[in-house]
């Protein structure tokens, strides 16, 4: 355990010193994250136009939420883990790792967590700039369940978008492009996530079916919690317990992915 | 060389283009459903917001459908017609393969942005058109073949305006060498076109209106269908085309100055 430890701490220091490479690519990234909210912002604000509410939000709340799904996205989203599996397996790469005492799944997943803590640093520097035009606009609960609540949902939904993408970037043991289904399912994640809209604004019979998928709980279902949009610890204990059942069944479904891909891989070369 | 001899070139490229759809059926398939998807991804917003409004910055659930499919209409073309082409002008400029397009007998900017269609994007564009349609059947708009014609000239300047923005993006390549994937900012700048004019209100309205011209390109001429064809809104449409695509030929020309070949 102390060793795979060290291992996967030295993972760890390598991914920060590689991403910070890339700084000023997080950076300009995060810079057009901020007019991808001015868009929210502008949209939502025309439609608050005369309204105190919509789905029972005030204006403040629903740009509250957008604000910290932008948080969250650099801080727990999956950018491009994807194609660097995918091209990791199409080049032999991934050979090394097969010949090493070296996890592949628990390698990548350190990386992420590196490129993660990069990037979701890196955000606050621009959302820092725009925070005395954006204050006002800002209200966060202040129960402290929600951040009890809110960590461990965070956690898992890092590993659901992590797991996700590294089943996506798993396809190229059997595809030899998978972009169209990463965008494709990009395009899903982004609507069922909530980050077109909150998703609680949905019929309310749509909005009860989104529960039970997995793309509920990569993104909203944090965000709901520490914005306010759920409204109980009870609500948000019942989505724990979905969520980490989508966890298990993303860890098996990775399980089997690895196992059969690798039947299937032949490494050349030496 | 004449124009009819670039009008050869282009049938060609549309042919070379057809050929490769027909060859990867699968994928056009796949990405005809990408982009078909998106647009539904946007068609529930708009489903979601009016759920709960009646108007956004004054514009009815159906005004809203024809400024999107509008706005879709200008990005599908551009997509089909520029965006392949554009995205590896990009990306050979930073390997150097740039130099196969100079050495072709036309003009470097031709040869640059007419290689390649995406025809999985001109699906994109019968969708998006198929939007505006509905809209207007919906608003109970009875456009004239004059109204057409005219909403059709709009669209070619704003079409204009979306082609000079992925230019002057593109041709940042020649200083940036170093910033890959420069073209996805296109996206974000222009995810303003959806958007009404009137939702902008100060400080915003003056850079994402006037300065940008992302909103008015999609605006003017969802407006011409909807309130009738304004002159003064059309002279500022095609003077900002013209000034939009005059500098970024000038920056694509400054740029090929620059430009160096990494292969001799």
């Amino acid at each position: 355990m102390r060793t795979a430890f060290h291992k996967y701490r030295h993972v760890f220091l390598v991914g920060v010193q590689s991403n910070l490479v890339y700084r000023w690519n997080f950076a300009i990234r995060a810079t057009f994250s901020l007019f991808h909210l001015i868009a929210a912002v502008t949209l939502w604000r025309a439609a608050f136009a005369g309204k105190t509410d919509i789905g029972g939000f005030s204006l403040a709340e629903t740009l509250t939420y957008f604000v910290t799904l932008m948080v969250l996205q650099f801080f727990i989203g999956a950018f491009n883990e994807d194609y660097q599996v995918s091209e990791e397996i199409r080049n032999g790469l991934i050979n090394q790792f097969l010949l090493k005492p070296v996890n592949y799944f628990a390698y990548r997943f350190t990386l992420f967590v590196s490129a993660r803590t990069i990037s979701g640093l890196l955000v606050l520097v621009p959302l820092a700039l725009v925070m005395p035009f954006l204050h006002e606009y800002l209200t966060l609960p202040s129960d402290p369940w929600r951040l009890w609540m809110g960590l461990p949902a965070l956690a898992m939904s890092a590993v659901i978008q992590f797991g996700i993408a590294f089943c996506f970037g798993l396809l190229s043991f059997w595809f030899l492009e998978i972009q169209s289904f990463v965008i494709l399912s990009f395009a899903v994640e982004t609507v069922l996530g909530g980050q077109v809209f909150p998703l609680d604004l949905m019929p309310a019979g749509l909005f009860r079916l989104s529960q039970f998928l997995p793309y509920y709980y990569q993104m909203y279902f944090p965000a709901a919690i520490l914005t306010g949009r759920i409204a109980t610890p009870a609500e948000a204990a019942v989505g724990l317990g979905i969520q980490a059942c989508w966890v298990v069944a993303l860890l098996g479904l990775i399980h089997v992915l690895w196992t059969r891909g690798l039947r299937r891989h032949t490494a050349v070369g030496g | 060389m004449p124009a009819i001899h670039y009008l050869r070139i282009w049938l060609a490229c549309v042919r070379y283009s057809l050929v490769r759809m027909m060859m990867f059926r699968a994928d056009f398939i796949m990405w005809s459903l990408v982009e078909v998807f998106w647009v539904m991804v946007n068609l529930m917003l708009i489903g979601v917001i009016y759920r709960h409004t009646d108007s956004i910055a004054g514009w009815g659930p159906y005004e809203m459908l024809l400024l999107f499919g509008t706005s879709r209409l200008l990005q599908g073309m551009l997509m089909g017609f520029f965006w392949s082409s554009l995205f590896e002008m990009g990306r050979n400029i930073r390997t150097g393969q740039f130099d196969f397009t100079l050495a072709q007998p036309g003009n470097p900017l031709f040869m640059a942005a007419t290689r390649k269609l995406d025809m999985d994007s001109l699906v994109n564009v019968i969708a998006s058109a198929g939007i505006v349609v509905y809209a207007v059947h919906k608003l109970g708009l009875h456009p004239g073949a004059l109204d057409l014609a005219l909403y059709a000239a709009l669209l070619g300047s704003g079409l204009v305006i979306h082609f000079a923005a992925l230019l002057l993006i593109t041709s940042a390549t020649f200083w940036l060498i170093g910033t890959q994937g420069i073209e996805g900012s296109y996206f974000t700048l222009f995810d303003f076109a959806r958007l009404p004019r009137e939702a902008f209100r100060g400080v915003a309205s003056l850079f994402f209106v006037y300065g940008l011209p992302a909103v008015i390109a999609s605006n003017i001429p969802a407006s011409a269908l909807l309130h009738g064809f304004n002159l003064t809104h059309a002279l500022w449409l095609a003077l900002t085309a013209a000034g939009w695509l005059a500098l970024a030929i000038f920056v694509f020309n400054r740029g090929l100055k620059r430009y160096s070949s990494a292969s001799s």
